[in-house]
């Protein structure tokens, strides 16, 4: 007879860019209320469910893998989560935001209004719960809006969506709809004519997420 | 669902304590000792002595700690001016310690039991070198001595001696004593002039009593304070320069230290508040994945169809987020591990602040 492992996985988190701007407003913001969980490095490709060796084998060239330490960039972390779905799943939640990348020029404005795929049965369907935006570079839009949730987290999120005094930060909304006027200042392209970010969209309920580039095009005086 | 609440009881809040060497490089103990002519020419010069552990010119040379010498009455230095006696710098230092350490401009320092001194050697640990605090009971100083009697003096703090500290309002202090790591050698561990100073390790300042230091007696005289001094040699001169800060620090960097020729050992305390998170997956929990590489192609399937009823999935890092799903903090772990309908996962996240 053995002994079982009973162990405990114990783990150092770092703060990350918005943990740490979050923490110097003091505003009650920095509050940990919920997890996730996910699989950013792992190549699903290796997991190999015909080994000769038998099912004990079949994720070995995945268990045995370096990882990487943790990025304080939370644009660089979390980004293929796990989700929760009833066992026999064979379709995950795929998202649709009607647009493969996002083209605006100074001072435009957009309405995007995301829908999920093949989640709870349904082909296609707006998640109950919202869906929450990030954007990359929160300059790079004079206005960036979550509205159709009036949960009182969705309510706080939007209020308090960071404002910045020059400084490339995140910015995340919550919304069914998410409402975006890109930026009218000049300042912001130096001698480029074209600004980009990214824009992450995550379903609350699903847990699906896509991003899509974002580029804002200089309106040249002529 | 992506997101799972935590529970009130996953949250452990922990404070642990850590110590480390004060000494640049991690040395445990502190062998060699130079000073700056620049600096002690200059205006800080008359105050304190820096004291480096290579030569203050060499590249990676960092002050280690300062030397300062006070007088209650302005003895062994030059008075700032000759129309007002008394007044110098080593006054300025006395008094300086006086109403930090004391709070109480009437009060002296009370260097052990019935015996308060009018003048002290102060050691100030450079900010850079600690954290927070000193660690009593890891002070080992070996001075050199003129003293015919003894070749050398080890000094410590009394912690191991006594139950509970001094305290001076809220600041802790020991006794320095004849002994090492924290125990005296004989008895008390103190001088003939009372105990050998004051260890105060919340300001990280070690005070050592100038007469106990001076004292050129026969050790072993005395019963219990048994303990002589190293005849030091103070200049107690009134407005004259008896550069006495050098004279202690000549004493020390002469010294051969104890039989592992370790001079001057010293350890910082440190407190780190942690929050512990347990984060808690149930079996029937987080068995699929956004990865790209776990579907197939733009509609959603799953990349193998073993996949649909024995999904496995292998996380490699733990996102904490606030209600607005913002990610405040990310821990990777040191491997994948296994994660289907048939296992639960119990990680213990350590955020430090």
């Amino acid at each position: 007879m053995g002994y079982l492992n009973n162990s405990v996985i114990t783990v150092d988190a770092i703060l990350t860019k918005k943990g740490r701007e979050l923490l110097a407003k003091n505003d009650g913001s920095f509050r940990i209320t919920q997890f996730a969980l996910a699989d950013d490095e792992i190549d699903y490709t290796l997991y190999n469910p015909t080994h000769p060796s038998g099912s004990a084998y079949y994720g070995e060239a995945i268990e045995n893998m370096p990882l990487l330490e943790a990025f304080p960039d939370e644009q660089q972390m979390m980004k293929y989560k796990l989700v929760t779905l009833p066992r026999g799943t064979a379709k995950l939640p795929v998202l649709d935001l009607g647009y493969a990348s996002i083209n605006m020029k100074q001072g435009a404005q957009l309405a995007i209004t995301p829908q999920t795929l093949n989640y709870l049965g349904a082909q296609q369907t707006f998640e109950s719960s919202g869906y929450s935006a990030t954007v990359g570079d929160v300059r790079l839009f004079s206005q960036f809006q979550g509205q159709g949730i009036n949960t009182t987290a969705a309510a706080t999120a939007n209020a308090t969506a960071t404002q910045t005094i020059g400084t490339n930060i995140s910015a995340t909304v919550t919304g069914t709809q998410i409402n975006l006027t890109a930026t009218t200042v000049n300042t912001l392209f130096g001698s480029q004519t074209q600004l980009r970010t990214t824009l992450t969209v995550i379903g609350l309920d699903s847990g699906a997420r896509l991003t899509i580039p974002v580029t804002i095009t200089q309106n040249r005086l002529t | 669902m992506g997101f799972k609440r935590f529970d009130p009881e996953d949250f452990v809040v922990s404070a642990d304590t850590v110590t480390s060497t004060v000494w640049s490089g991690f040395q445990p103990s502190l062998n060699s000792y130079f000073t700056s002519s620049v600096q002690k020419e200059g205006t800080s010069g008359p105050y304190y002595l820096n004291v480096f552990q290579t030569g203050s010119g060499v590249q990676g040379s960092e002050i280690q700690f300062a030397i300062a010498f006070g007088d209650e009455t302005g003895r062994g230095s030059v008075d700032f001016d000759t129309a007002v006696p008394g007044v110098s710098p080593s006054r300025t230092i006395y008094g300086q310690y006086r109403t930090l350490v004391l709070e109480d401009e009437n009060a002296d320092f009370p260097f052990g039991i019935n015996f308060t001194g009018s003048y002290f050697y102060a050691l100030n640990v450079e900010r850079a070198r600690y954290k927070e605090k000193l660690f009593p009971g890891s002070m080992n100083l070996v001075i050199s001595s003129s003293n015919p009697q003894i070749n050398s003096i080890t000094l410590t703090d009394n912690s191991n001696e006594v139950t509970l500290p001094e305290y001076f309002g809220t600041m802790r202090a020991y006794q320095v004593i004849s002994g090492s790591d924290g125990t005296a050698w004989n008895g008390n561990g103190y001088s003939f002039s009372g105990s050998y100073g004051l260890f105060l390790p919340d300001i990280s300042t070690i005070l050592l009593n100038g007469a106990a230091l001076d004292d050129s007696s026969t050790p072993g005289t005395s019963g219990l304070n048994d303990g002589c001094g190293i005849g030091l040699g103070t200049v107690l001169t009134s407005n004259t320069n008896g550069d006495n800060n050098s004279k202690l620090f000549r004493h020390i960097s002469a010294s051969s230290g104890n039989t592992n020729g370790k001079i001057f050992e010293l350890n910082s305390q440190e407190t780190i508040t942690s929050d512990f998170v347990f984060v808690r997956t149930r079996n029937s929990e987080f068995n699929y994945s956004e990865n790209p590489s776990f579907i197939s192609g733009s509609t959603g399937e799953v990349i193998f169809n073993y996949f649909i009823n024995n999904p496995q999935t292998f996380p490699t890092c733990v996102g904490m987020y606030n209600d607005a799903n913002e990610l405040l903090a990310a821990a990777k772990l040191s491997r994948p591990i296994s994660k289907d309908f048939t296992k639960e996962a119990l990680i213990r996240v350590k955020l430090d602040f």
